[in-house]
C-alpha cells in the first residue's frame, strides 16, 4: 500500500535558541548575536505539533549557527546516530568516540556520529560567518553499541547530475548502524531522475534543499519535502540548480510492534 | 505470568529507560514499570519530559545491557 505525505517549508517547526539565560549552558557564545535557528521537519524539543518521524528518522532539520563562537557546548547522547551535512560556513565538531576527534568540516563535508553507549559532542562555528548544516538523527538497529565517528566529502562541483549515495551500505558511503541510505543530487541542468529504494517496503524521505522537483503531480520547492513508502521507484523531474537529499529508511510498522507485544505476553 | 518489560528512548538525547534494569543509582529498582514513574519524572541526562520518550523494540548490542545499567 502506497502512503505518502508532503511537508511544505512553512509547515516545519521553527525555533530560535539564544545563548542567554537558561539556554546559555546549552548554546555556545557570549553575545545576544549568538543564536541557533532550527527548521525541523519532525517533532523535536519544543516543536511537538508535527510528525513524530519517518521510519528510523527522528530529526531532519536545517540549523544555522549565527555569530562567532556559536553552536552547542559539549553534551552527552546515547544510542542516536547523528549525521551532519555542512552546506555553508565551517563546523568544528568535537566528540568522545574512541580516543576522541576534533574535526573541521566545510561545504560538502559530512559526518556520521553514532553515540551508542555514550558519546559526547560539541558543535561550533568558530569564525564570524554563519554555519548552515542539515542534521539528521536516526534510531540505531542496536542499543549501546560502541560509539563511532566517520566523515567524508561530497564534491558538489564534480559529482553533479547524478544521485550519489553518501551514507549506508553502498560503495564509498559512510557506514551507519541502521538499514538506511542517504543520497544527494545536485544539478546544473534540468533532467529526469529515478530513485530506486531497495524494495517497496522501504520509505523514502525526499527533501529539496534548493531548486524545484516535480514527482508525479506534486511540485516541491525550496525546503519542501515528501515522504513516501510502498513504491518500487520514485520518478522525478528536477530543475536546473537543484539540491535534493533522499533518505531511504526501513519502516517500523505499528502492526509488527503490536504483534511483538502480544507474542511477549504484554497485556498492559 | 510472563510480562514483557518495555524499553523507552529519550527523544532529546537517546538515553534509554529499560523497565527490566530500572535506574538503581537514581533510586528506581529493576522491574519498575514506565507507568509507575511519576508524571514529572524527566530524563536524568537532558531533562526531557516523560511524554517525549518513545517505546522501542530494539535489542542491545553484545555487552550493551550492562552498559545500559550503568549509563
Ligand atoms: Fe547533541
Ligand atoms: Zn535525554
Amino acid at each position: 500500500m502506497t502512503q505518502s505525505f508532503v511537508l511544505r517549508a512553512n509547515d516545519r517547526g521553527h525555533t530560535v535558541v539564544r545563548s542567554e539565560g537558561s539556554s546559555a549552558a546549552y548554546v555556545a557564545g557570549h553575545t545576544p548575536s549568538n543564536f541557533v535557528s532550527r527548521e525541523s521537519s519532525f517533532n523535536f524539543h519544543e516543536y511537538q505539533s508535527g510528525r513524530p518521524g519517518f521510519g528510523a528518522i527522528r530529526v531532519f532539520g536545517d540549523e544555522t549557527f549565527h555569530g562567532a563562537g556559536c553552536g552547542y557546548n559539549m553534551h552527552a547522547h546515547h544510542n542516536f546516530v547523528i549525521c551532519a551535512f555542512v552546506l555553508e560556513g565551517e563546523l568544528t565538531h568535537i566528540n568522545t568516540a574512541g580516543r576522541g576527534t576534533v574535526d573541521q568540516l566545510q561545504q560538502g563535508d559530512y559526518y556520521v556520529f553514532s553515540a551508542g553507549s555514550g558519546g559526547k559532542h560539541c558543535e561550533l562555528s568558530i569564525g564570524p560567518e554563519d554555519m548552515h548544516a542539515i542534521y539528521l538523527w536516526l534510531m540505531p538497529n542496536k542499543l549501546y553499541l560502541p560509539p563511532t565517528y566517520h566523515r567524508a566529502h561530497f564534491d558538489i562541483r564534480t559529482r553533479r547530475n547524478r544521485i550519489v549515495q553518501l551514507v549506508g551500505d553502498g560503495d564509498g558511503a559512510l557506514p551507519v548502524p541502521q538499514d538506511l541510505r542517504v543520497s544527494r543530487l545536485i544539478t546544473d541542468r534540468p533532467g529526469a531522475y529515478t530513485y530506486t529504494p531497495r524494495s517497496a517496503e522501504y520509505g523514502t524521505y525526499l527533501f529539496v534543499k534548493e531548486g524545484q522537483v516535480r514527482c508525479g503531480d506534486v511540485a516541491l520547492g525550496p525546503r519542501d519535502s515528501l515522504g513516501i513508502n510502498g513504491v518500487d521507484k520514485i520518478e522525478c523531474d528536477v530543475a536546473d540548480t537543484t539540491d535534493v537529499f533522499f533518505v531511504e529508511t526501513v519502516m517500523f510498522d505499528e502492526a509488527r510492534i503490536n504483534a511483538w507485544e502480544q507474542e511477549h505476553g504484554d497485556h498492559d | 505470568m510472563n510480562i514483557t518489560l518495555k524499553r523507552l528512548v529519550c527523544l532529546g538525547c537517546g538515553f534509554s529507560y529499560d523497565e527490566a534494569l530500572g535506574l538503581p543509582e537514581h533510586g528506581i529498582p529493576p522491574g519498575t514499570r514506565w507507568t509507575d514513574l511519576p508524571e514529572d519524572w524527566v530524563c536524568p541526562d537532558c531533562g526531557t519530559p516523560k511524554s517525549q520518550f518513545e517505546m522501542v523494540v530494539i535489542g542491545y548490542a553484545e555487552g550493551g545491557s550492562p552498559l545500559a545499567q550503568n549509563a
